[in-house]
C-alpha cells in the first residue's frame, strides 16, 4: 500500500528546472514520444535548439525521480512507430507539475499587482 | 541522415556512460537526425548543429559521468564502477587538502614559493633546451641537410672554409647531393629610404634555397642565370628587414634598391619562418665570380650546404665527398694538399656548440629542484608529525591505512600542482631574464621556440608531479609505518628514532646536493675568471672600434678607398677627445678573418707543415692604439709607402714557427698567388684573435697603403669614456661622405665580453644556480638541524642538570651535526668531480677537482651547517631543565 503523498513530497522538487517543467507540461496530454516532446517544446519558445543529451540526460533524471515513466500503451497503429519509447507522467509527476503552475501562477499574480503586466482585453 | 553523420555521432555518443547510450542511444541519434533534418530546412547552416551536438555531448555526457551518488540522498545508491569512486574518493581528497592547506597559510606559502623556484627555473631551462636541441631545426628533412668543409686532419682542423674552385668542383662533381650550394657573407651598404645602413647579405650559389627546402614568401628565389657575371644585379629581402626598411610592402618586389652603390632589382621575399643560423644576415644575393678569372683554389672563404638525395644515407654521401676530395688532390696536388672533405650533419653542426653548456645547466637546475624538493619533504614530514592525532582518528573510524597515505599523497599532489602553477610564473620571468643573456658568439637556432610552448607546459606538469612524488613519498611512507593505536594512546606524541634518520638523511642529501651545485658553480666561475686573466695581447679599455666598408661602385680604384680612408683617420684624429687613431682590416675577437697560404724563402712547404697565416692590412698607428707590443725590429711608418719596398710584420707565433730559433727580422715571405717579396721588418706580440680560449695561430700585418682592403674597422684611443665618442665620429665620416654607414660601433671591451657571451651566459646561469641552491639548503639544513636538537632539548635539559658545562654540550651538538655535514660533502664533492669530468670542455685552465673551489665550497657549507646547530642548541641550553625534562 503506496504511503500517501505529503506536500512535502511534492514541494521537495520545486522550482522545477524549465526544461523539466516543459517537459511535464507537455506529457499532461497523455503519453508521448521524445521527438514529439523536444518539437512541442521549442516551438512553445524559449529554449532554441534542445540537443539530444541535455534531454535524455534530463529524462533519466525525471525517470529516476518518479516523475514519467516508460508507457506500454501504445497510441493507434497508423500513428505508432515501433521504434519509438513513450512516456508518460506518474502521478507524483501530475502532482509535480501542477504545484509548480500553481506557484509560476502565484508569481505571475504578483507580478500582475504590481502591474508589470497588463491584462489583455 | 547520411551514413558519415550517423557514424560520426555514434562516435559523439561516447562522451555518455554505457549505461545511458544502452537505454537512449538509439533515441538519441533519432532525435539529431530529426534535429539536422529540421535545421537544414530551415536554411540553419549544418556545422552550427554539429558545434552544438559536440558541445552537447561534451557537457551532458561528462558531466554524466561524474555524477557519482546524486540520489544517495533518496537512499538508493545508483551502480557506480570502481574507478569513478576513485575519481570521486580523489576529488573529495583534493578538497581536503587544499582545506588542510589552507589552514596553515605560512607553511603552504613556503612550500608552494620554494617548489616555484625550483620548477620554474627548470622549465625556463628545459625550454631552452626544447628550443635548441629537441626541436628539429627549422627546415623540411632536416637529417638530409649536411654541413661541408674542408678537412686538414694534419692540421687538426676539420671546419674550414672552402676555395670557390673546390665548392663549384664539389657541387659540380658530387653524386649523392640533390642540392649543394656555397655561401659567403658580404657586407653591403643599403641606401635610398632613409639612413644608408651596413647589412651583411648571403652571396650564396644558385641551389641555397632548395638545399634549406625553403620558399620564397614573394617573388622567387635564385636562378641558375643570375649569377651570370655582367647581368643585372638582383636581391632577396629577409622578412625582418622587408618588415622595418619596406614597410612589409609586396609592391617591393620587382623594384630596384642600391646595394653598396649597385643597383639591385628585388625579385623575392623570404618567410618569417626562414631561421638561417648567421642572424646578422638580412639580404642574399648571388654569389657572382669575376667574368674571364679563375676562381681560387687558395683563399678559403666559403660555406658549403648540401641536401643529400632521398635514399642515400650520410655514410654514402662521405664515401662520395671522399672519392671528390682525393680527385681533386690528384688533380691540383699543390692547393690542395693535405685537404680532404668534411661531411657533418647541419644539426650536430648547430646544436652540438650548446649541446653540453645547455645539458650542463639543465642537470645544475635539476638539483636545484631536488633541494626543493628535500625541503618541501622535510615540512611535510613536520607536518604529518604534528597530524598524527587526526590521522589515528580517521583511522579508528574506519579509513584505511591506503586511503590515509592516499590523503597525505593527494596533498603532495595538489601542493605540487600550485607550485607548478606558480613555478610557470617564475619560469616565464626567467625566459625573458635569460632570453637577454642569448649568447651573441655562438650561432643559435631556434631562439623563436624559447617560449612556454605545450611541450614545456607539459614538462612542468610532469615535473610537477614527479616533485610531489620525491616529497610526497617519504612522510606518506613514514605515516604508514606508524602503529595508529599507539598514537591515540600517547596523545600524539611519539618516539624519534624513524623520524630522526630520516631526517639525518634529509640533511645529508641536501648538503650533498648543494655542495655538487657549489662545486660546479665555482669551477665555472673560476674558468671564467682564468679566461678573462688570459692575456690578449691587446688593450680594451679606452679604445672605440667601428666598421667602415666603401662601396666599390662608387669608390672603384684602391687610390679612391685608400684617400677616402686616409681623410676619415685625419678627420677623426682632429676630434679633441681622440688621441689615436688606426685601423685594420682585420679585428681581433671580431669574426671575420682571412687566411692565405705565403711562400717562406728557404723554405719548402711540406704536406705536414703547409705554410700559411692570417692577413691584416693595418694603418701605421694600429698597434699602438690597440697596445699591440712590437718585440722585435720596427712599425710601419710613413716611408712604407705604395712605392718603397713591401713589408710585413709578422707575430711571435709566426716568427717561432716558419723561422724556429732565429729572428725573422729581414727574412722574406710571399703572399699565396703574388709575385713579390716582402721583407719582415718587425715582431709583434701574439693576440688571441680567435677567442680568449682558443690558441693563436700565424699573424702577418701589412701596411694598408701596400695591401688595401675596400673594408676597415677604425680603432680610437679615446680620453675618458670611449662609447660617448660615437655620435661624433659618425658626424665625421658623414661629413667624408653621407652614404657611408658604420657598422658594429663598439668599444673594445664590448668586443672581448660579446666574445665570451656564452661562456658569461652559462657562468652567471650557475652562479643563479648555486645561490639558489646554497639558499634553499641552508634553510633545509637550519629547519632539519634545529629539529634534530629540539629533540634532544630534554637530553640537553638532563644533561645540564646532572652539571654538564655549556660548551661541552654545545660540542655535543656540534660534533653531530658537523659529522652529518661532513659525510654529505664527502659524497657531494666525489658526485661534483665525477659530473665536471664529463663537461671538461666547459671548463677552461681549471682543473675538474680544482681544490681552491671544493675547499671554499666545503668551508661555506660547514659554516652554514654550525650556524644551523648553534642557534637551536643555544635556545636548548636556556631552556630550565625542569620544563625540558617536563617536555
Amino acid at each position: 500500500m503506496p504511503r500517501a503523498r505529503t506536500s512535502h513530497d511534492v514541494d521537495r522538487y520545486l522550482p522545477l528546472k524549465p526544461l523539466v517543467f516543459q517537459v511535464l507540461l507537455g506529457l499532461v496530454g497523455g503519453e508521448r514520444h521524445g521527438w514529439s516532446l523536444v518539437r512541442e517544446v521549442q516551438q512553445r519558445g524559449g529554449f532554441g535548439r534542445i540537443m539530444p543529451g541535455n534531454f535524455y540526460r534530463t529524462l533519466r533524471s525525471m525517470l529516476d525521480d518518479g516523475l514519467v515513466e516508460e508507457s506500454d500503451t501504445r497510441p493507434s497503429a497508423e500513428d505508432d512507430d515501433e521504434r519509438r519509447r513513450y512516456f508518460r507522467l506518474t502521478p507524483l509527476g501530475s502532482a509535480v507539475v501542477a504545484a509548480e503552475a500553481q506557484r509560476l501562477e502565484a508569481a505571475v499574480l504578483e507580478a500582475r499587482a504590481k502591474k508589470l503586466l497588463t491584462r489583455r482585453s | 541522415m547520411p551514413p558519415i553523420d550517423r557514424l560520426v555521432y555514434a562516435v559523439l555518443l561516447f562522451a555518455f556512460p554505457a549505461r545511458i547510450r544502452r537505454e537512449f542511444g538509439r533515441d538519441m541519434a533519432d532525435m539529431f537526425e530529426q534535429q539536422l533534418h529540421m535545421a537544414r530546412a530551415a536554411g540553419t547552416r549544418t556545422a552550427d548543429i554539429w558545434i552544438q551536438a559536440i558541445a552537447d555531448a561534451l557537457r551532458h555526457g561528462l558531466a554524466e559521468r561524474f555524477t557519482v551518488v546524486k540520489h544517495a540522498a533518496h537512499g538508493t545508491l545508483r551502480a557506480t564502477g570502481r574507478w569513478r569512486w576513485w575519481v570521486h574518493a580523489f576529488l573529495k581528497d583534493v578538497r581536503y587538502s587544499l582545506r588542510i592547506l589552507a589552514r596553515r597559510p605560512a607553511i603552504t606559502l613556503l612550500a608552494i614559493l620554494t617548489l616555484a623556484l625550483g620548477i620554474g627555473f627548470n622549465t625556463a631551462i628545459f625550454s631552452a633546451v626544447n628550443a635548441v636541441l629537441l626541436r628539429p631545426l627549422p627546415y623540411p628533412d632536416p637529417d638530409r641537410i649536411m654541413a661541408l668543409w674542408e678537412k686538414r686532419p694534419a692540421e687538426g682542423v676539420f671546419d674550414n672554409p672552402a676555395s670557390p674552385a673546390d665548392a663549384l668542383d664539389w657541387i659540380r662533381m658530387n653524386e649523392t647531393f640533390e642540392a649543394m650550394a656555397a655561401m659567403t657573407p658580404a657586407p653591403l651598404d643599403l641606401t635610398g629610404s632613409g639612413d644608408p645602413i651596413r647589412v651583411f647579405a648571403g652571396a650564396v650559389t644558385p641551389q641555397f634555397f632548395e638545399v634549406f627546402g625553403t620558399q620564397p614568401l614573394l617573388g622567387r628565389t635564385f636562378r641558375p642565370d643570375d649569377a651570370v657575371p655582367g647581368r643585372h644585379r638582383v636581391v632577396l629581402l629577409d622578412h625582418g628587414i622587408w618588415r622595418e626598411r619596406f614597410g612589409a610592402n609586396a609592391a617591393v618586389v620587382g623594384q630596384m634598391v642600391s646595394l653598396s652603390g649597385v643597383p639591385h632589382e628585388v625579385i623575392g621575399v623570404l618567410p618569417e619562418t626562414f631561421d638561417f643560423p648567421a642572424t646578422t644576415v638580412r639580404l642574399w644575393v648571388p654569389l657572382v665570380f669575376a667574368a674571364g678569372t679563375e676562381p681560387s683554389r687558395t683563399s678559403h672563404y666559403l660555406s658549403v650546404y648540401g641536401r643529400i638525395r632521398r635514399g642515400i644515407t650520410v655514410e654514402q654521401a662521405r664515401a662520395d665527398m671522399d672519392r671528390i676530395g682525393t680527385q681533386l688532390l690528384q688533380q691540383y696536388p699543390d692547393a690542395n694538399r693535405g685537404h680532404s672533405v668534411q661531411v657533418t650533419s647541419m644539426a650536430a653542426e648547430l646544436k652540438g656548440p650548446i649541446r653540453s653548456p645547455l645539458l650542463l645547466l639543465l642537470s645544475a637546475v635539476a638539483f636545484v629542484l631536488l633541494i626543493a624538493c628535500v625541503n618541501v619533504a622535510n615540512l611535510m614530514l613536520s607536518q604529518a608529525a604534528a597530524r598524527r592525532r587526526e590521522m589515528a582518528v580517521r583511522a579508528a573510524v574506519g579509513a584505511g591505512r591506503m586511503r590515509l597515505a592516499g590523503q597525505m599523497f593527494t596533498e603532495s599532489i595538489v601542493l605540487g600542482v600550485l607550485g607548478g602553477a606558480a613555478g610557470l610564473c617564475v619560469a616565464w620571468w626567467a625566459i625573458a631574464a635569460v632570453r637577454q643573456l642569448a649568447p651573441v658568439d655562438t650561432p643559435v637556432v631556434g631562439m623563436a621556440h624559447f617560449a612556454l610552448e605545450p611541450r614545456v607546459l607539459a614538462f612542468t606538469f610532469f615535473l610537477s608531479l614527479v616533485a610531489a612524488v620525491l616529497f610526497g613519498l617519504l612522510p606518506a611512507w613514514h605515516l604508514s609505518r606508524q602503529n595508529l593505536n599507539d598514537t591515540l594512546k600517547d596523545g600524539g606524541r611519539s618516539p624519534a628514532g624513524v623520524k630522526r634518520k630520516l631526517r639525518v638523511a634529509l640533511v645529508v642529501s641536501e648538503i650533498a646536493l648543494a655542495s655538487l651545485l657549489l662545486i660546479a658553480a665555482g669551477l665555472t666561475i673560476r674558468s671564467f675568471q682564468s679566461l678573462l686573466g688570459t692575456e690578449s695581447g691587446f688593450r680594451t679599455e679606452g679604445v672605440l672600434t667601428f666598421d667602415i666598408a666603401l662601396p666599390p661602385a662608387r669608390y672603384r680604384t684602391s687610390d679612391a678607398q685608400l684617400a677616402a680612408f686616409a681623410s676619415i683617420e685625419s678627420r677623426l684624429r682632429a676630434l679633441p677627445a681622440v688621441r689615436v687613431v688606426g685601423s685594420t682590416s682585420h679585428l681581433p675577437l671580431a669574426d671575420n678573418d682571412a687566411r692565405r697560404g705565403v711562400a717562406i724563402e728557404g723554405r719548402e712547404p711540406t704536406p705536414d707543415t703547409p705554410t700559411r697565416a692570417h692577413v691584416r692590412a693595418i694603418t701605421n698607428e694600429y698597434l699602438n692604439v690597440m697596445g699591440i707590443t712590437l718585440k722585435e725590429g720596427r712599425a710601419f711608418g710613413p716611408a712604407d709607402n705604395p712605392t718603397a719596398p713591401d713589408v710585413v710584420i709578422v707575430n711571435e707565433t709566426m716568427g717561432k714557427r716558419y723561422w724556429p730559433g732565429v729572428s725573422p727580422i729581414g727574412k722574406r715571405v710571399r703572399l699565396g698567388g703574388d709575385t713579390e717579396w716582402r721583407e719582415v721588418v718587425g715582431v709583434a706580440g701574439d693576440v688571441r684573435f680567435w677567442g680568449l680560449d682558443r690558441p693563436v695561430n700565424p699573424e702577418m700585418y701589412l701596411p694598408q697603403v701596400q695591401f688595401p682592403f675596400p673594408f676597415q674597422t677604425f680603432a680610437l684611443r679615446t680620453e675618458g669614456p670611449p662609447s660617448s665618442l660615437a655620435a661624433a665620429a659618425r658626424e665625421q665620416v658623414r661629413a667624408v661622405d653621407p652614404n657611408l654607414p658604420l657598422a658594429n660601433i663598439r668599444t673594445m671591451r664590448e668586443v672581448a665580453a660579446d666574445s665570451v657571451s656564452s661562456r658569461r651566459a652559462g657562468m652567471l646561469l650557475l652562479s643563479v644556480f648555486g645561490v639558489l641552491a646554497l639558499v634553499l639548503a641552508a634553510a633545509g639544513i637550519y629547519g632539519v638541524m634545529s629539529h634534530l636538537v629540539a629533540l634532544r632539548t630534554s637530553e640537553i635539559g638532563i644533561r645540564m642538570t646532572l652539571g654538564a658545562e655549556p660548551a661541552s654540550v654545545m660540542r655535543l651538538v656540534l660534533r653531530e651535526g658537523l659529522w652529518q655535514a661532513a659525510l654529505g660533502l664527502v659524497l657531494g664533492i666525489a658526485g661534483a668531480v665525477l659530473t665536471m669530468r664529463t663537461f671538461r670542455t666547459l671548463l677552461y685552465e681549471v682543473h675538474p677537482a680544482d681544490p681552491l673551489t671544493i675547499v671554499a665550497v666545503a668551508a661555506l657549507l660547514l659554516a652554514t651547517a654550525a650556524a644551523a646547530c648553534i642557534v637551536p642548541a643555544r635556545r636548548a641550553m636556556s631552556v630550565d631543565p625542569v620544563q625540558a625534562l617536563r617536555g
